[in-house]
């Protein structure tokens, strides 16, 4: 077992995601704020705002003049692209890295988070659910967890292989029996230090839906069945695989039927370009 | 040389000095032809059973589904002197999420799709490695036909 003091010791020893993405997600999700609002939080952060200007100014996005503030990249480009590029740059760091406890290269990890929100935010749209962008983020970085729990699976490999290969167990179960502790609660764990709003940290501990009541809540559906998608596409994905449990309650509660499954599928099949571009971008 | 088969993409080659290859396989189904007398290999990986869903993105990108983008690999192959009746066949991933059952099981549909059609034209699958909750990667070697498969965490093998 691991104790608890110990991943404490190691959470802390983590380089957090930017205090900007949580301050712009208490902003974009205030259906009061204005676009200036926007810009100021993000102008706050003086790396992210001059990461953020290089990518706007980069050839992907072919802007005739060159954006010299947030603002002018808000007017070009619009919020919504300009808040997502904030909140993609930083998630970058902390998920970009490589997690062999869970068998994935770097970059695989990066990958998958960047397509669970892409997919997620399709859900979102689909279901006209608010706090889009706090979906986004939860789906972004739902797995943080992975990064300080793969030393102790990599540790505990057979053991969780074999109850994974023989006994029936989720990969999270498996997690839990032999740890004492899955990704989804240490990713909560993680959040709640760094301080994220009460409603991430409840999404990104209930993303496996673990605990079935969950299901009521459409933002935490939503974002489990971005992550069932994910894992059926297979980019980027680990060598915990398909290994989770699959809730078709979950689908009845978003009101989804198989032919919408399919739909959001197809629909990052489109996408999955953009995907690739993005991921090189920033 | 390495050719590499996106999501929703397919490939075909006759040069002796390439492999293809494509990653990642979860519910998708990676599908590789290969005649041993022409030495012409192909490889299709496609997410989703049927382009009725949506046929305006079938057109955009054929290769997302079985019934679209299965003819398209066999015609390409074709084109490049394969002949139906020597074709060996290797299909891999459709794979699925643990209690993932009836229709929304994608994994199997994808699989399903690929039978029906084989048993309409009568073509047989010489191997597969399909089903269960693991990623597969698939290589061809269009040299020697010689096909390989990966899931993640373990290392690579000849089939």
């Amino acid at each position: 077992m691991t104790t608890l003091q110990n991943l404490m010791k190691e959470i802390k020893k983590l380089k957090p995601i930017p205090a900007v993405a949580n301050q712009l997600l208490t902003v974009v999700d205030n259906p009061d704020s204005s676009m200036e609002d926007i810009a100021n939080v993000i102008q706050y952060d003086p790396a992210i705002t001059a990461s953020v200007l290089k990518t706007c100014n980069s050839a992907f996005f072919g802007l005739k003049n060159p954006a010299e503030s947030i603002k002018d990249a808000v007017n070009m480009l619009g919020t919504d692209q300009v808040i997502e590029l904030v909140l993609l740059k930083s998630g970058a760091k902390a998920l970009s890295g490589s997690q062999k406890g869970y068998g994935m290269e770097g970059g695989d990890m990066w990958k998958y988070s960047v397509s669970s929100a892409v997919i997620a935010k399709q859900v979102a749209v689909k279901l006209s659910l608010k706090n889009k962008n706090t979906i986004f983020t939860s789906a972004l970085v739902k797995d943080i967890g992975k990064i300080i729990l793969e030393v102790h699976v990599s540790d505990s490999s057979k053991k969780i292989k074999d109850l994974v290969e023989n006994k029936g167990f989720s990969f999270g179960e498996a997690e839990k029996k032999v740890l004492g502790i899955d990704h989804a609660e240490l990713g909560a764990m993680i959040a709640k230090m760094w301080k994220f709003s009460p409603r991430m940290i409840k999404i990104i501990r209930n993303h496996h839906l673990a605990d079935e009541k969950m299901i009521k809540d459409k933002e935490i559906a939503a974002v489990y069945l971005a992550d069932c998608i994910c894992m059926m596409m297979g980019q980027g994905v680990g060598s915990d695989g398909l290994s989770y449990r699959f809730k078709a309650q979950a689908m009845k509660q978003l009101g989804f039927s198989a032919n919408d499954v399919s739909m959001i599928i197809a629909e990052f099949g489109i996408n999955m370009q953009e995907v690739e571009e993005l991921l090189n971008i920033v | 040389m390495k050719q590499i088969v996106g999501v929703a993409d397919m490939k075909v080659s006759n040069d002796p000095k390439e492999s293809i290859i494509t990653y990642s396989l979860g519910s998708c189904i990676g599908l590789v032809i290969f005649d041993p007398v022409a030495r012409v290999g192909g490889m299709l990986h496609y997410m989703l059973p049927e382009s009725s869903i949506d046929k305006g993105k079938a057109k955009q990108r054929p290769y997302m589904f079985a019934d679209s983008g299965i003819p398209r690999l066999f015609k390409a192959a074709y084109k490049l002197g394969a002949v139906k009746q020597r074709m060996k066949i290797y299909a891999a991933g459709g794979a699925e999420i643990l209690d993932q059952k009836g229709f929304f099981n994608i994994g199997k549909r994808n699989y399903m799709a690929l039978k029906k059609m084989f048993f309409k034209n009568n073509v047989m699958i010489n191997k597969q490695d399909v089903g269960g909750n693991v990623n597969r990667t698939v290589r061809i070697e269009i040299a020697t036909g010689d096909i390989y498969v990966k899931t993640s965490g373990s290392k690579e093998v000849k089939i």
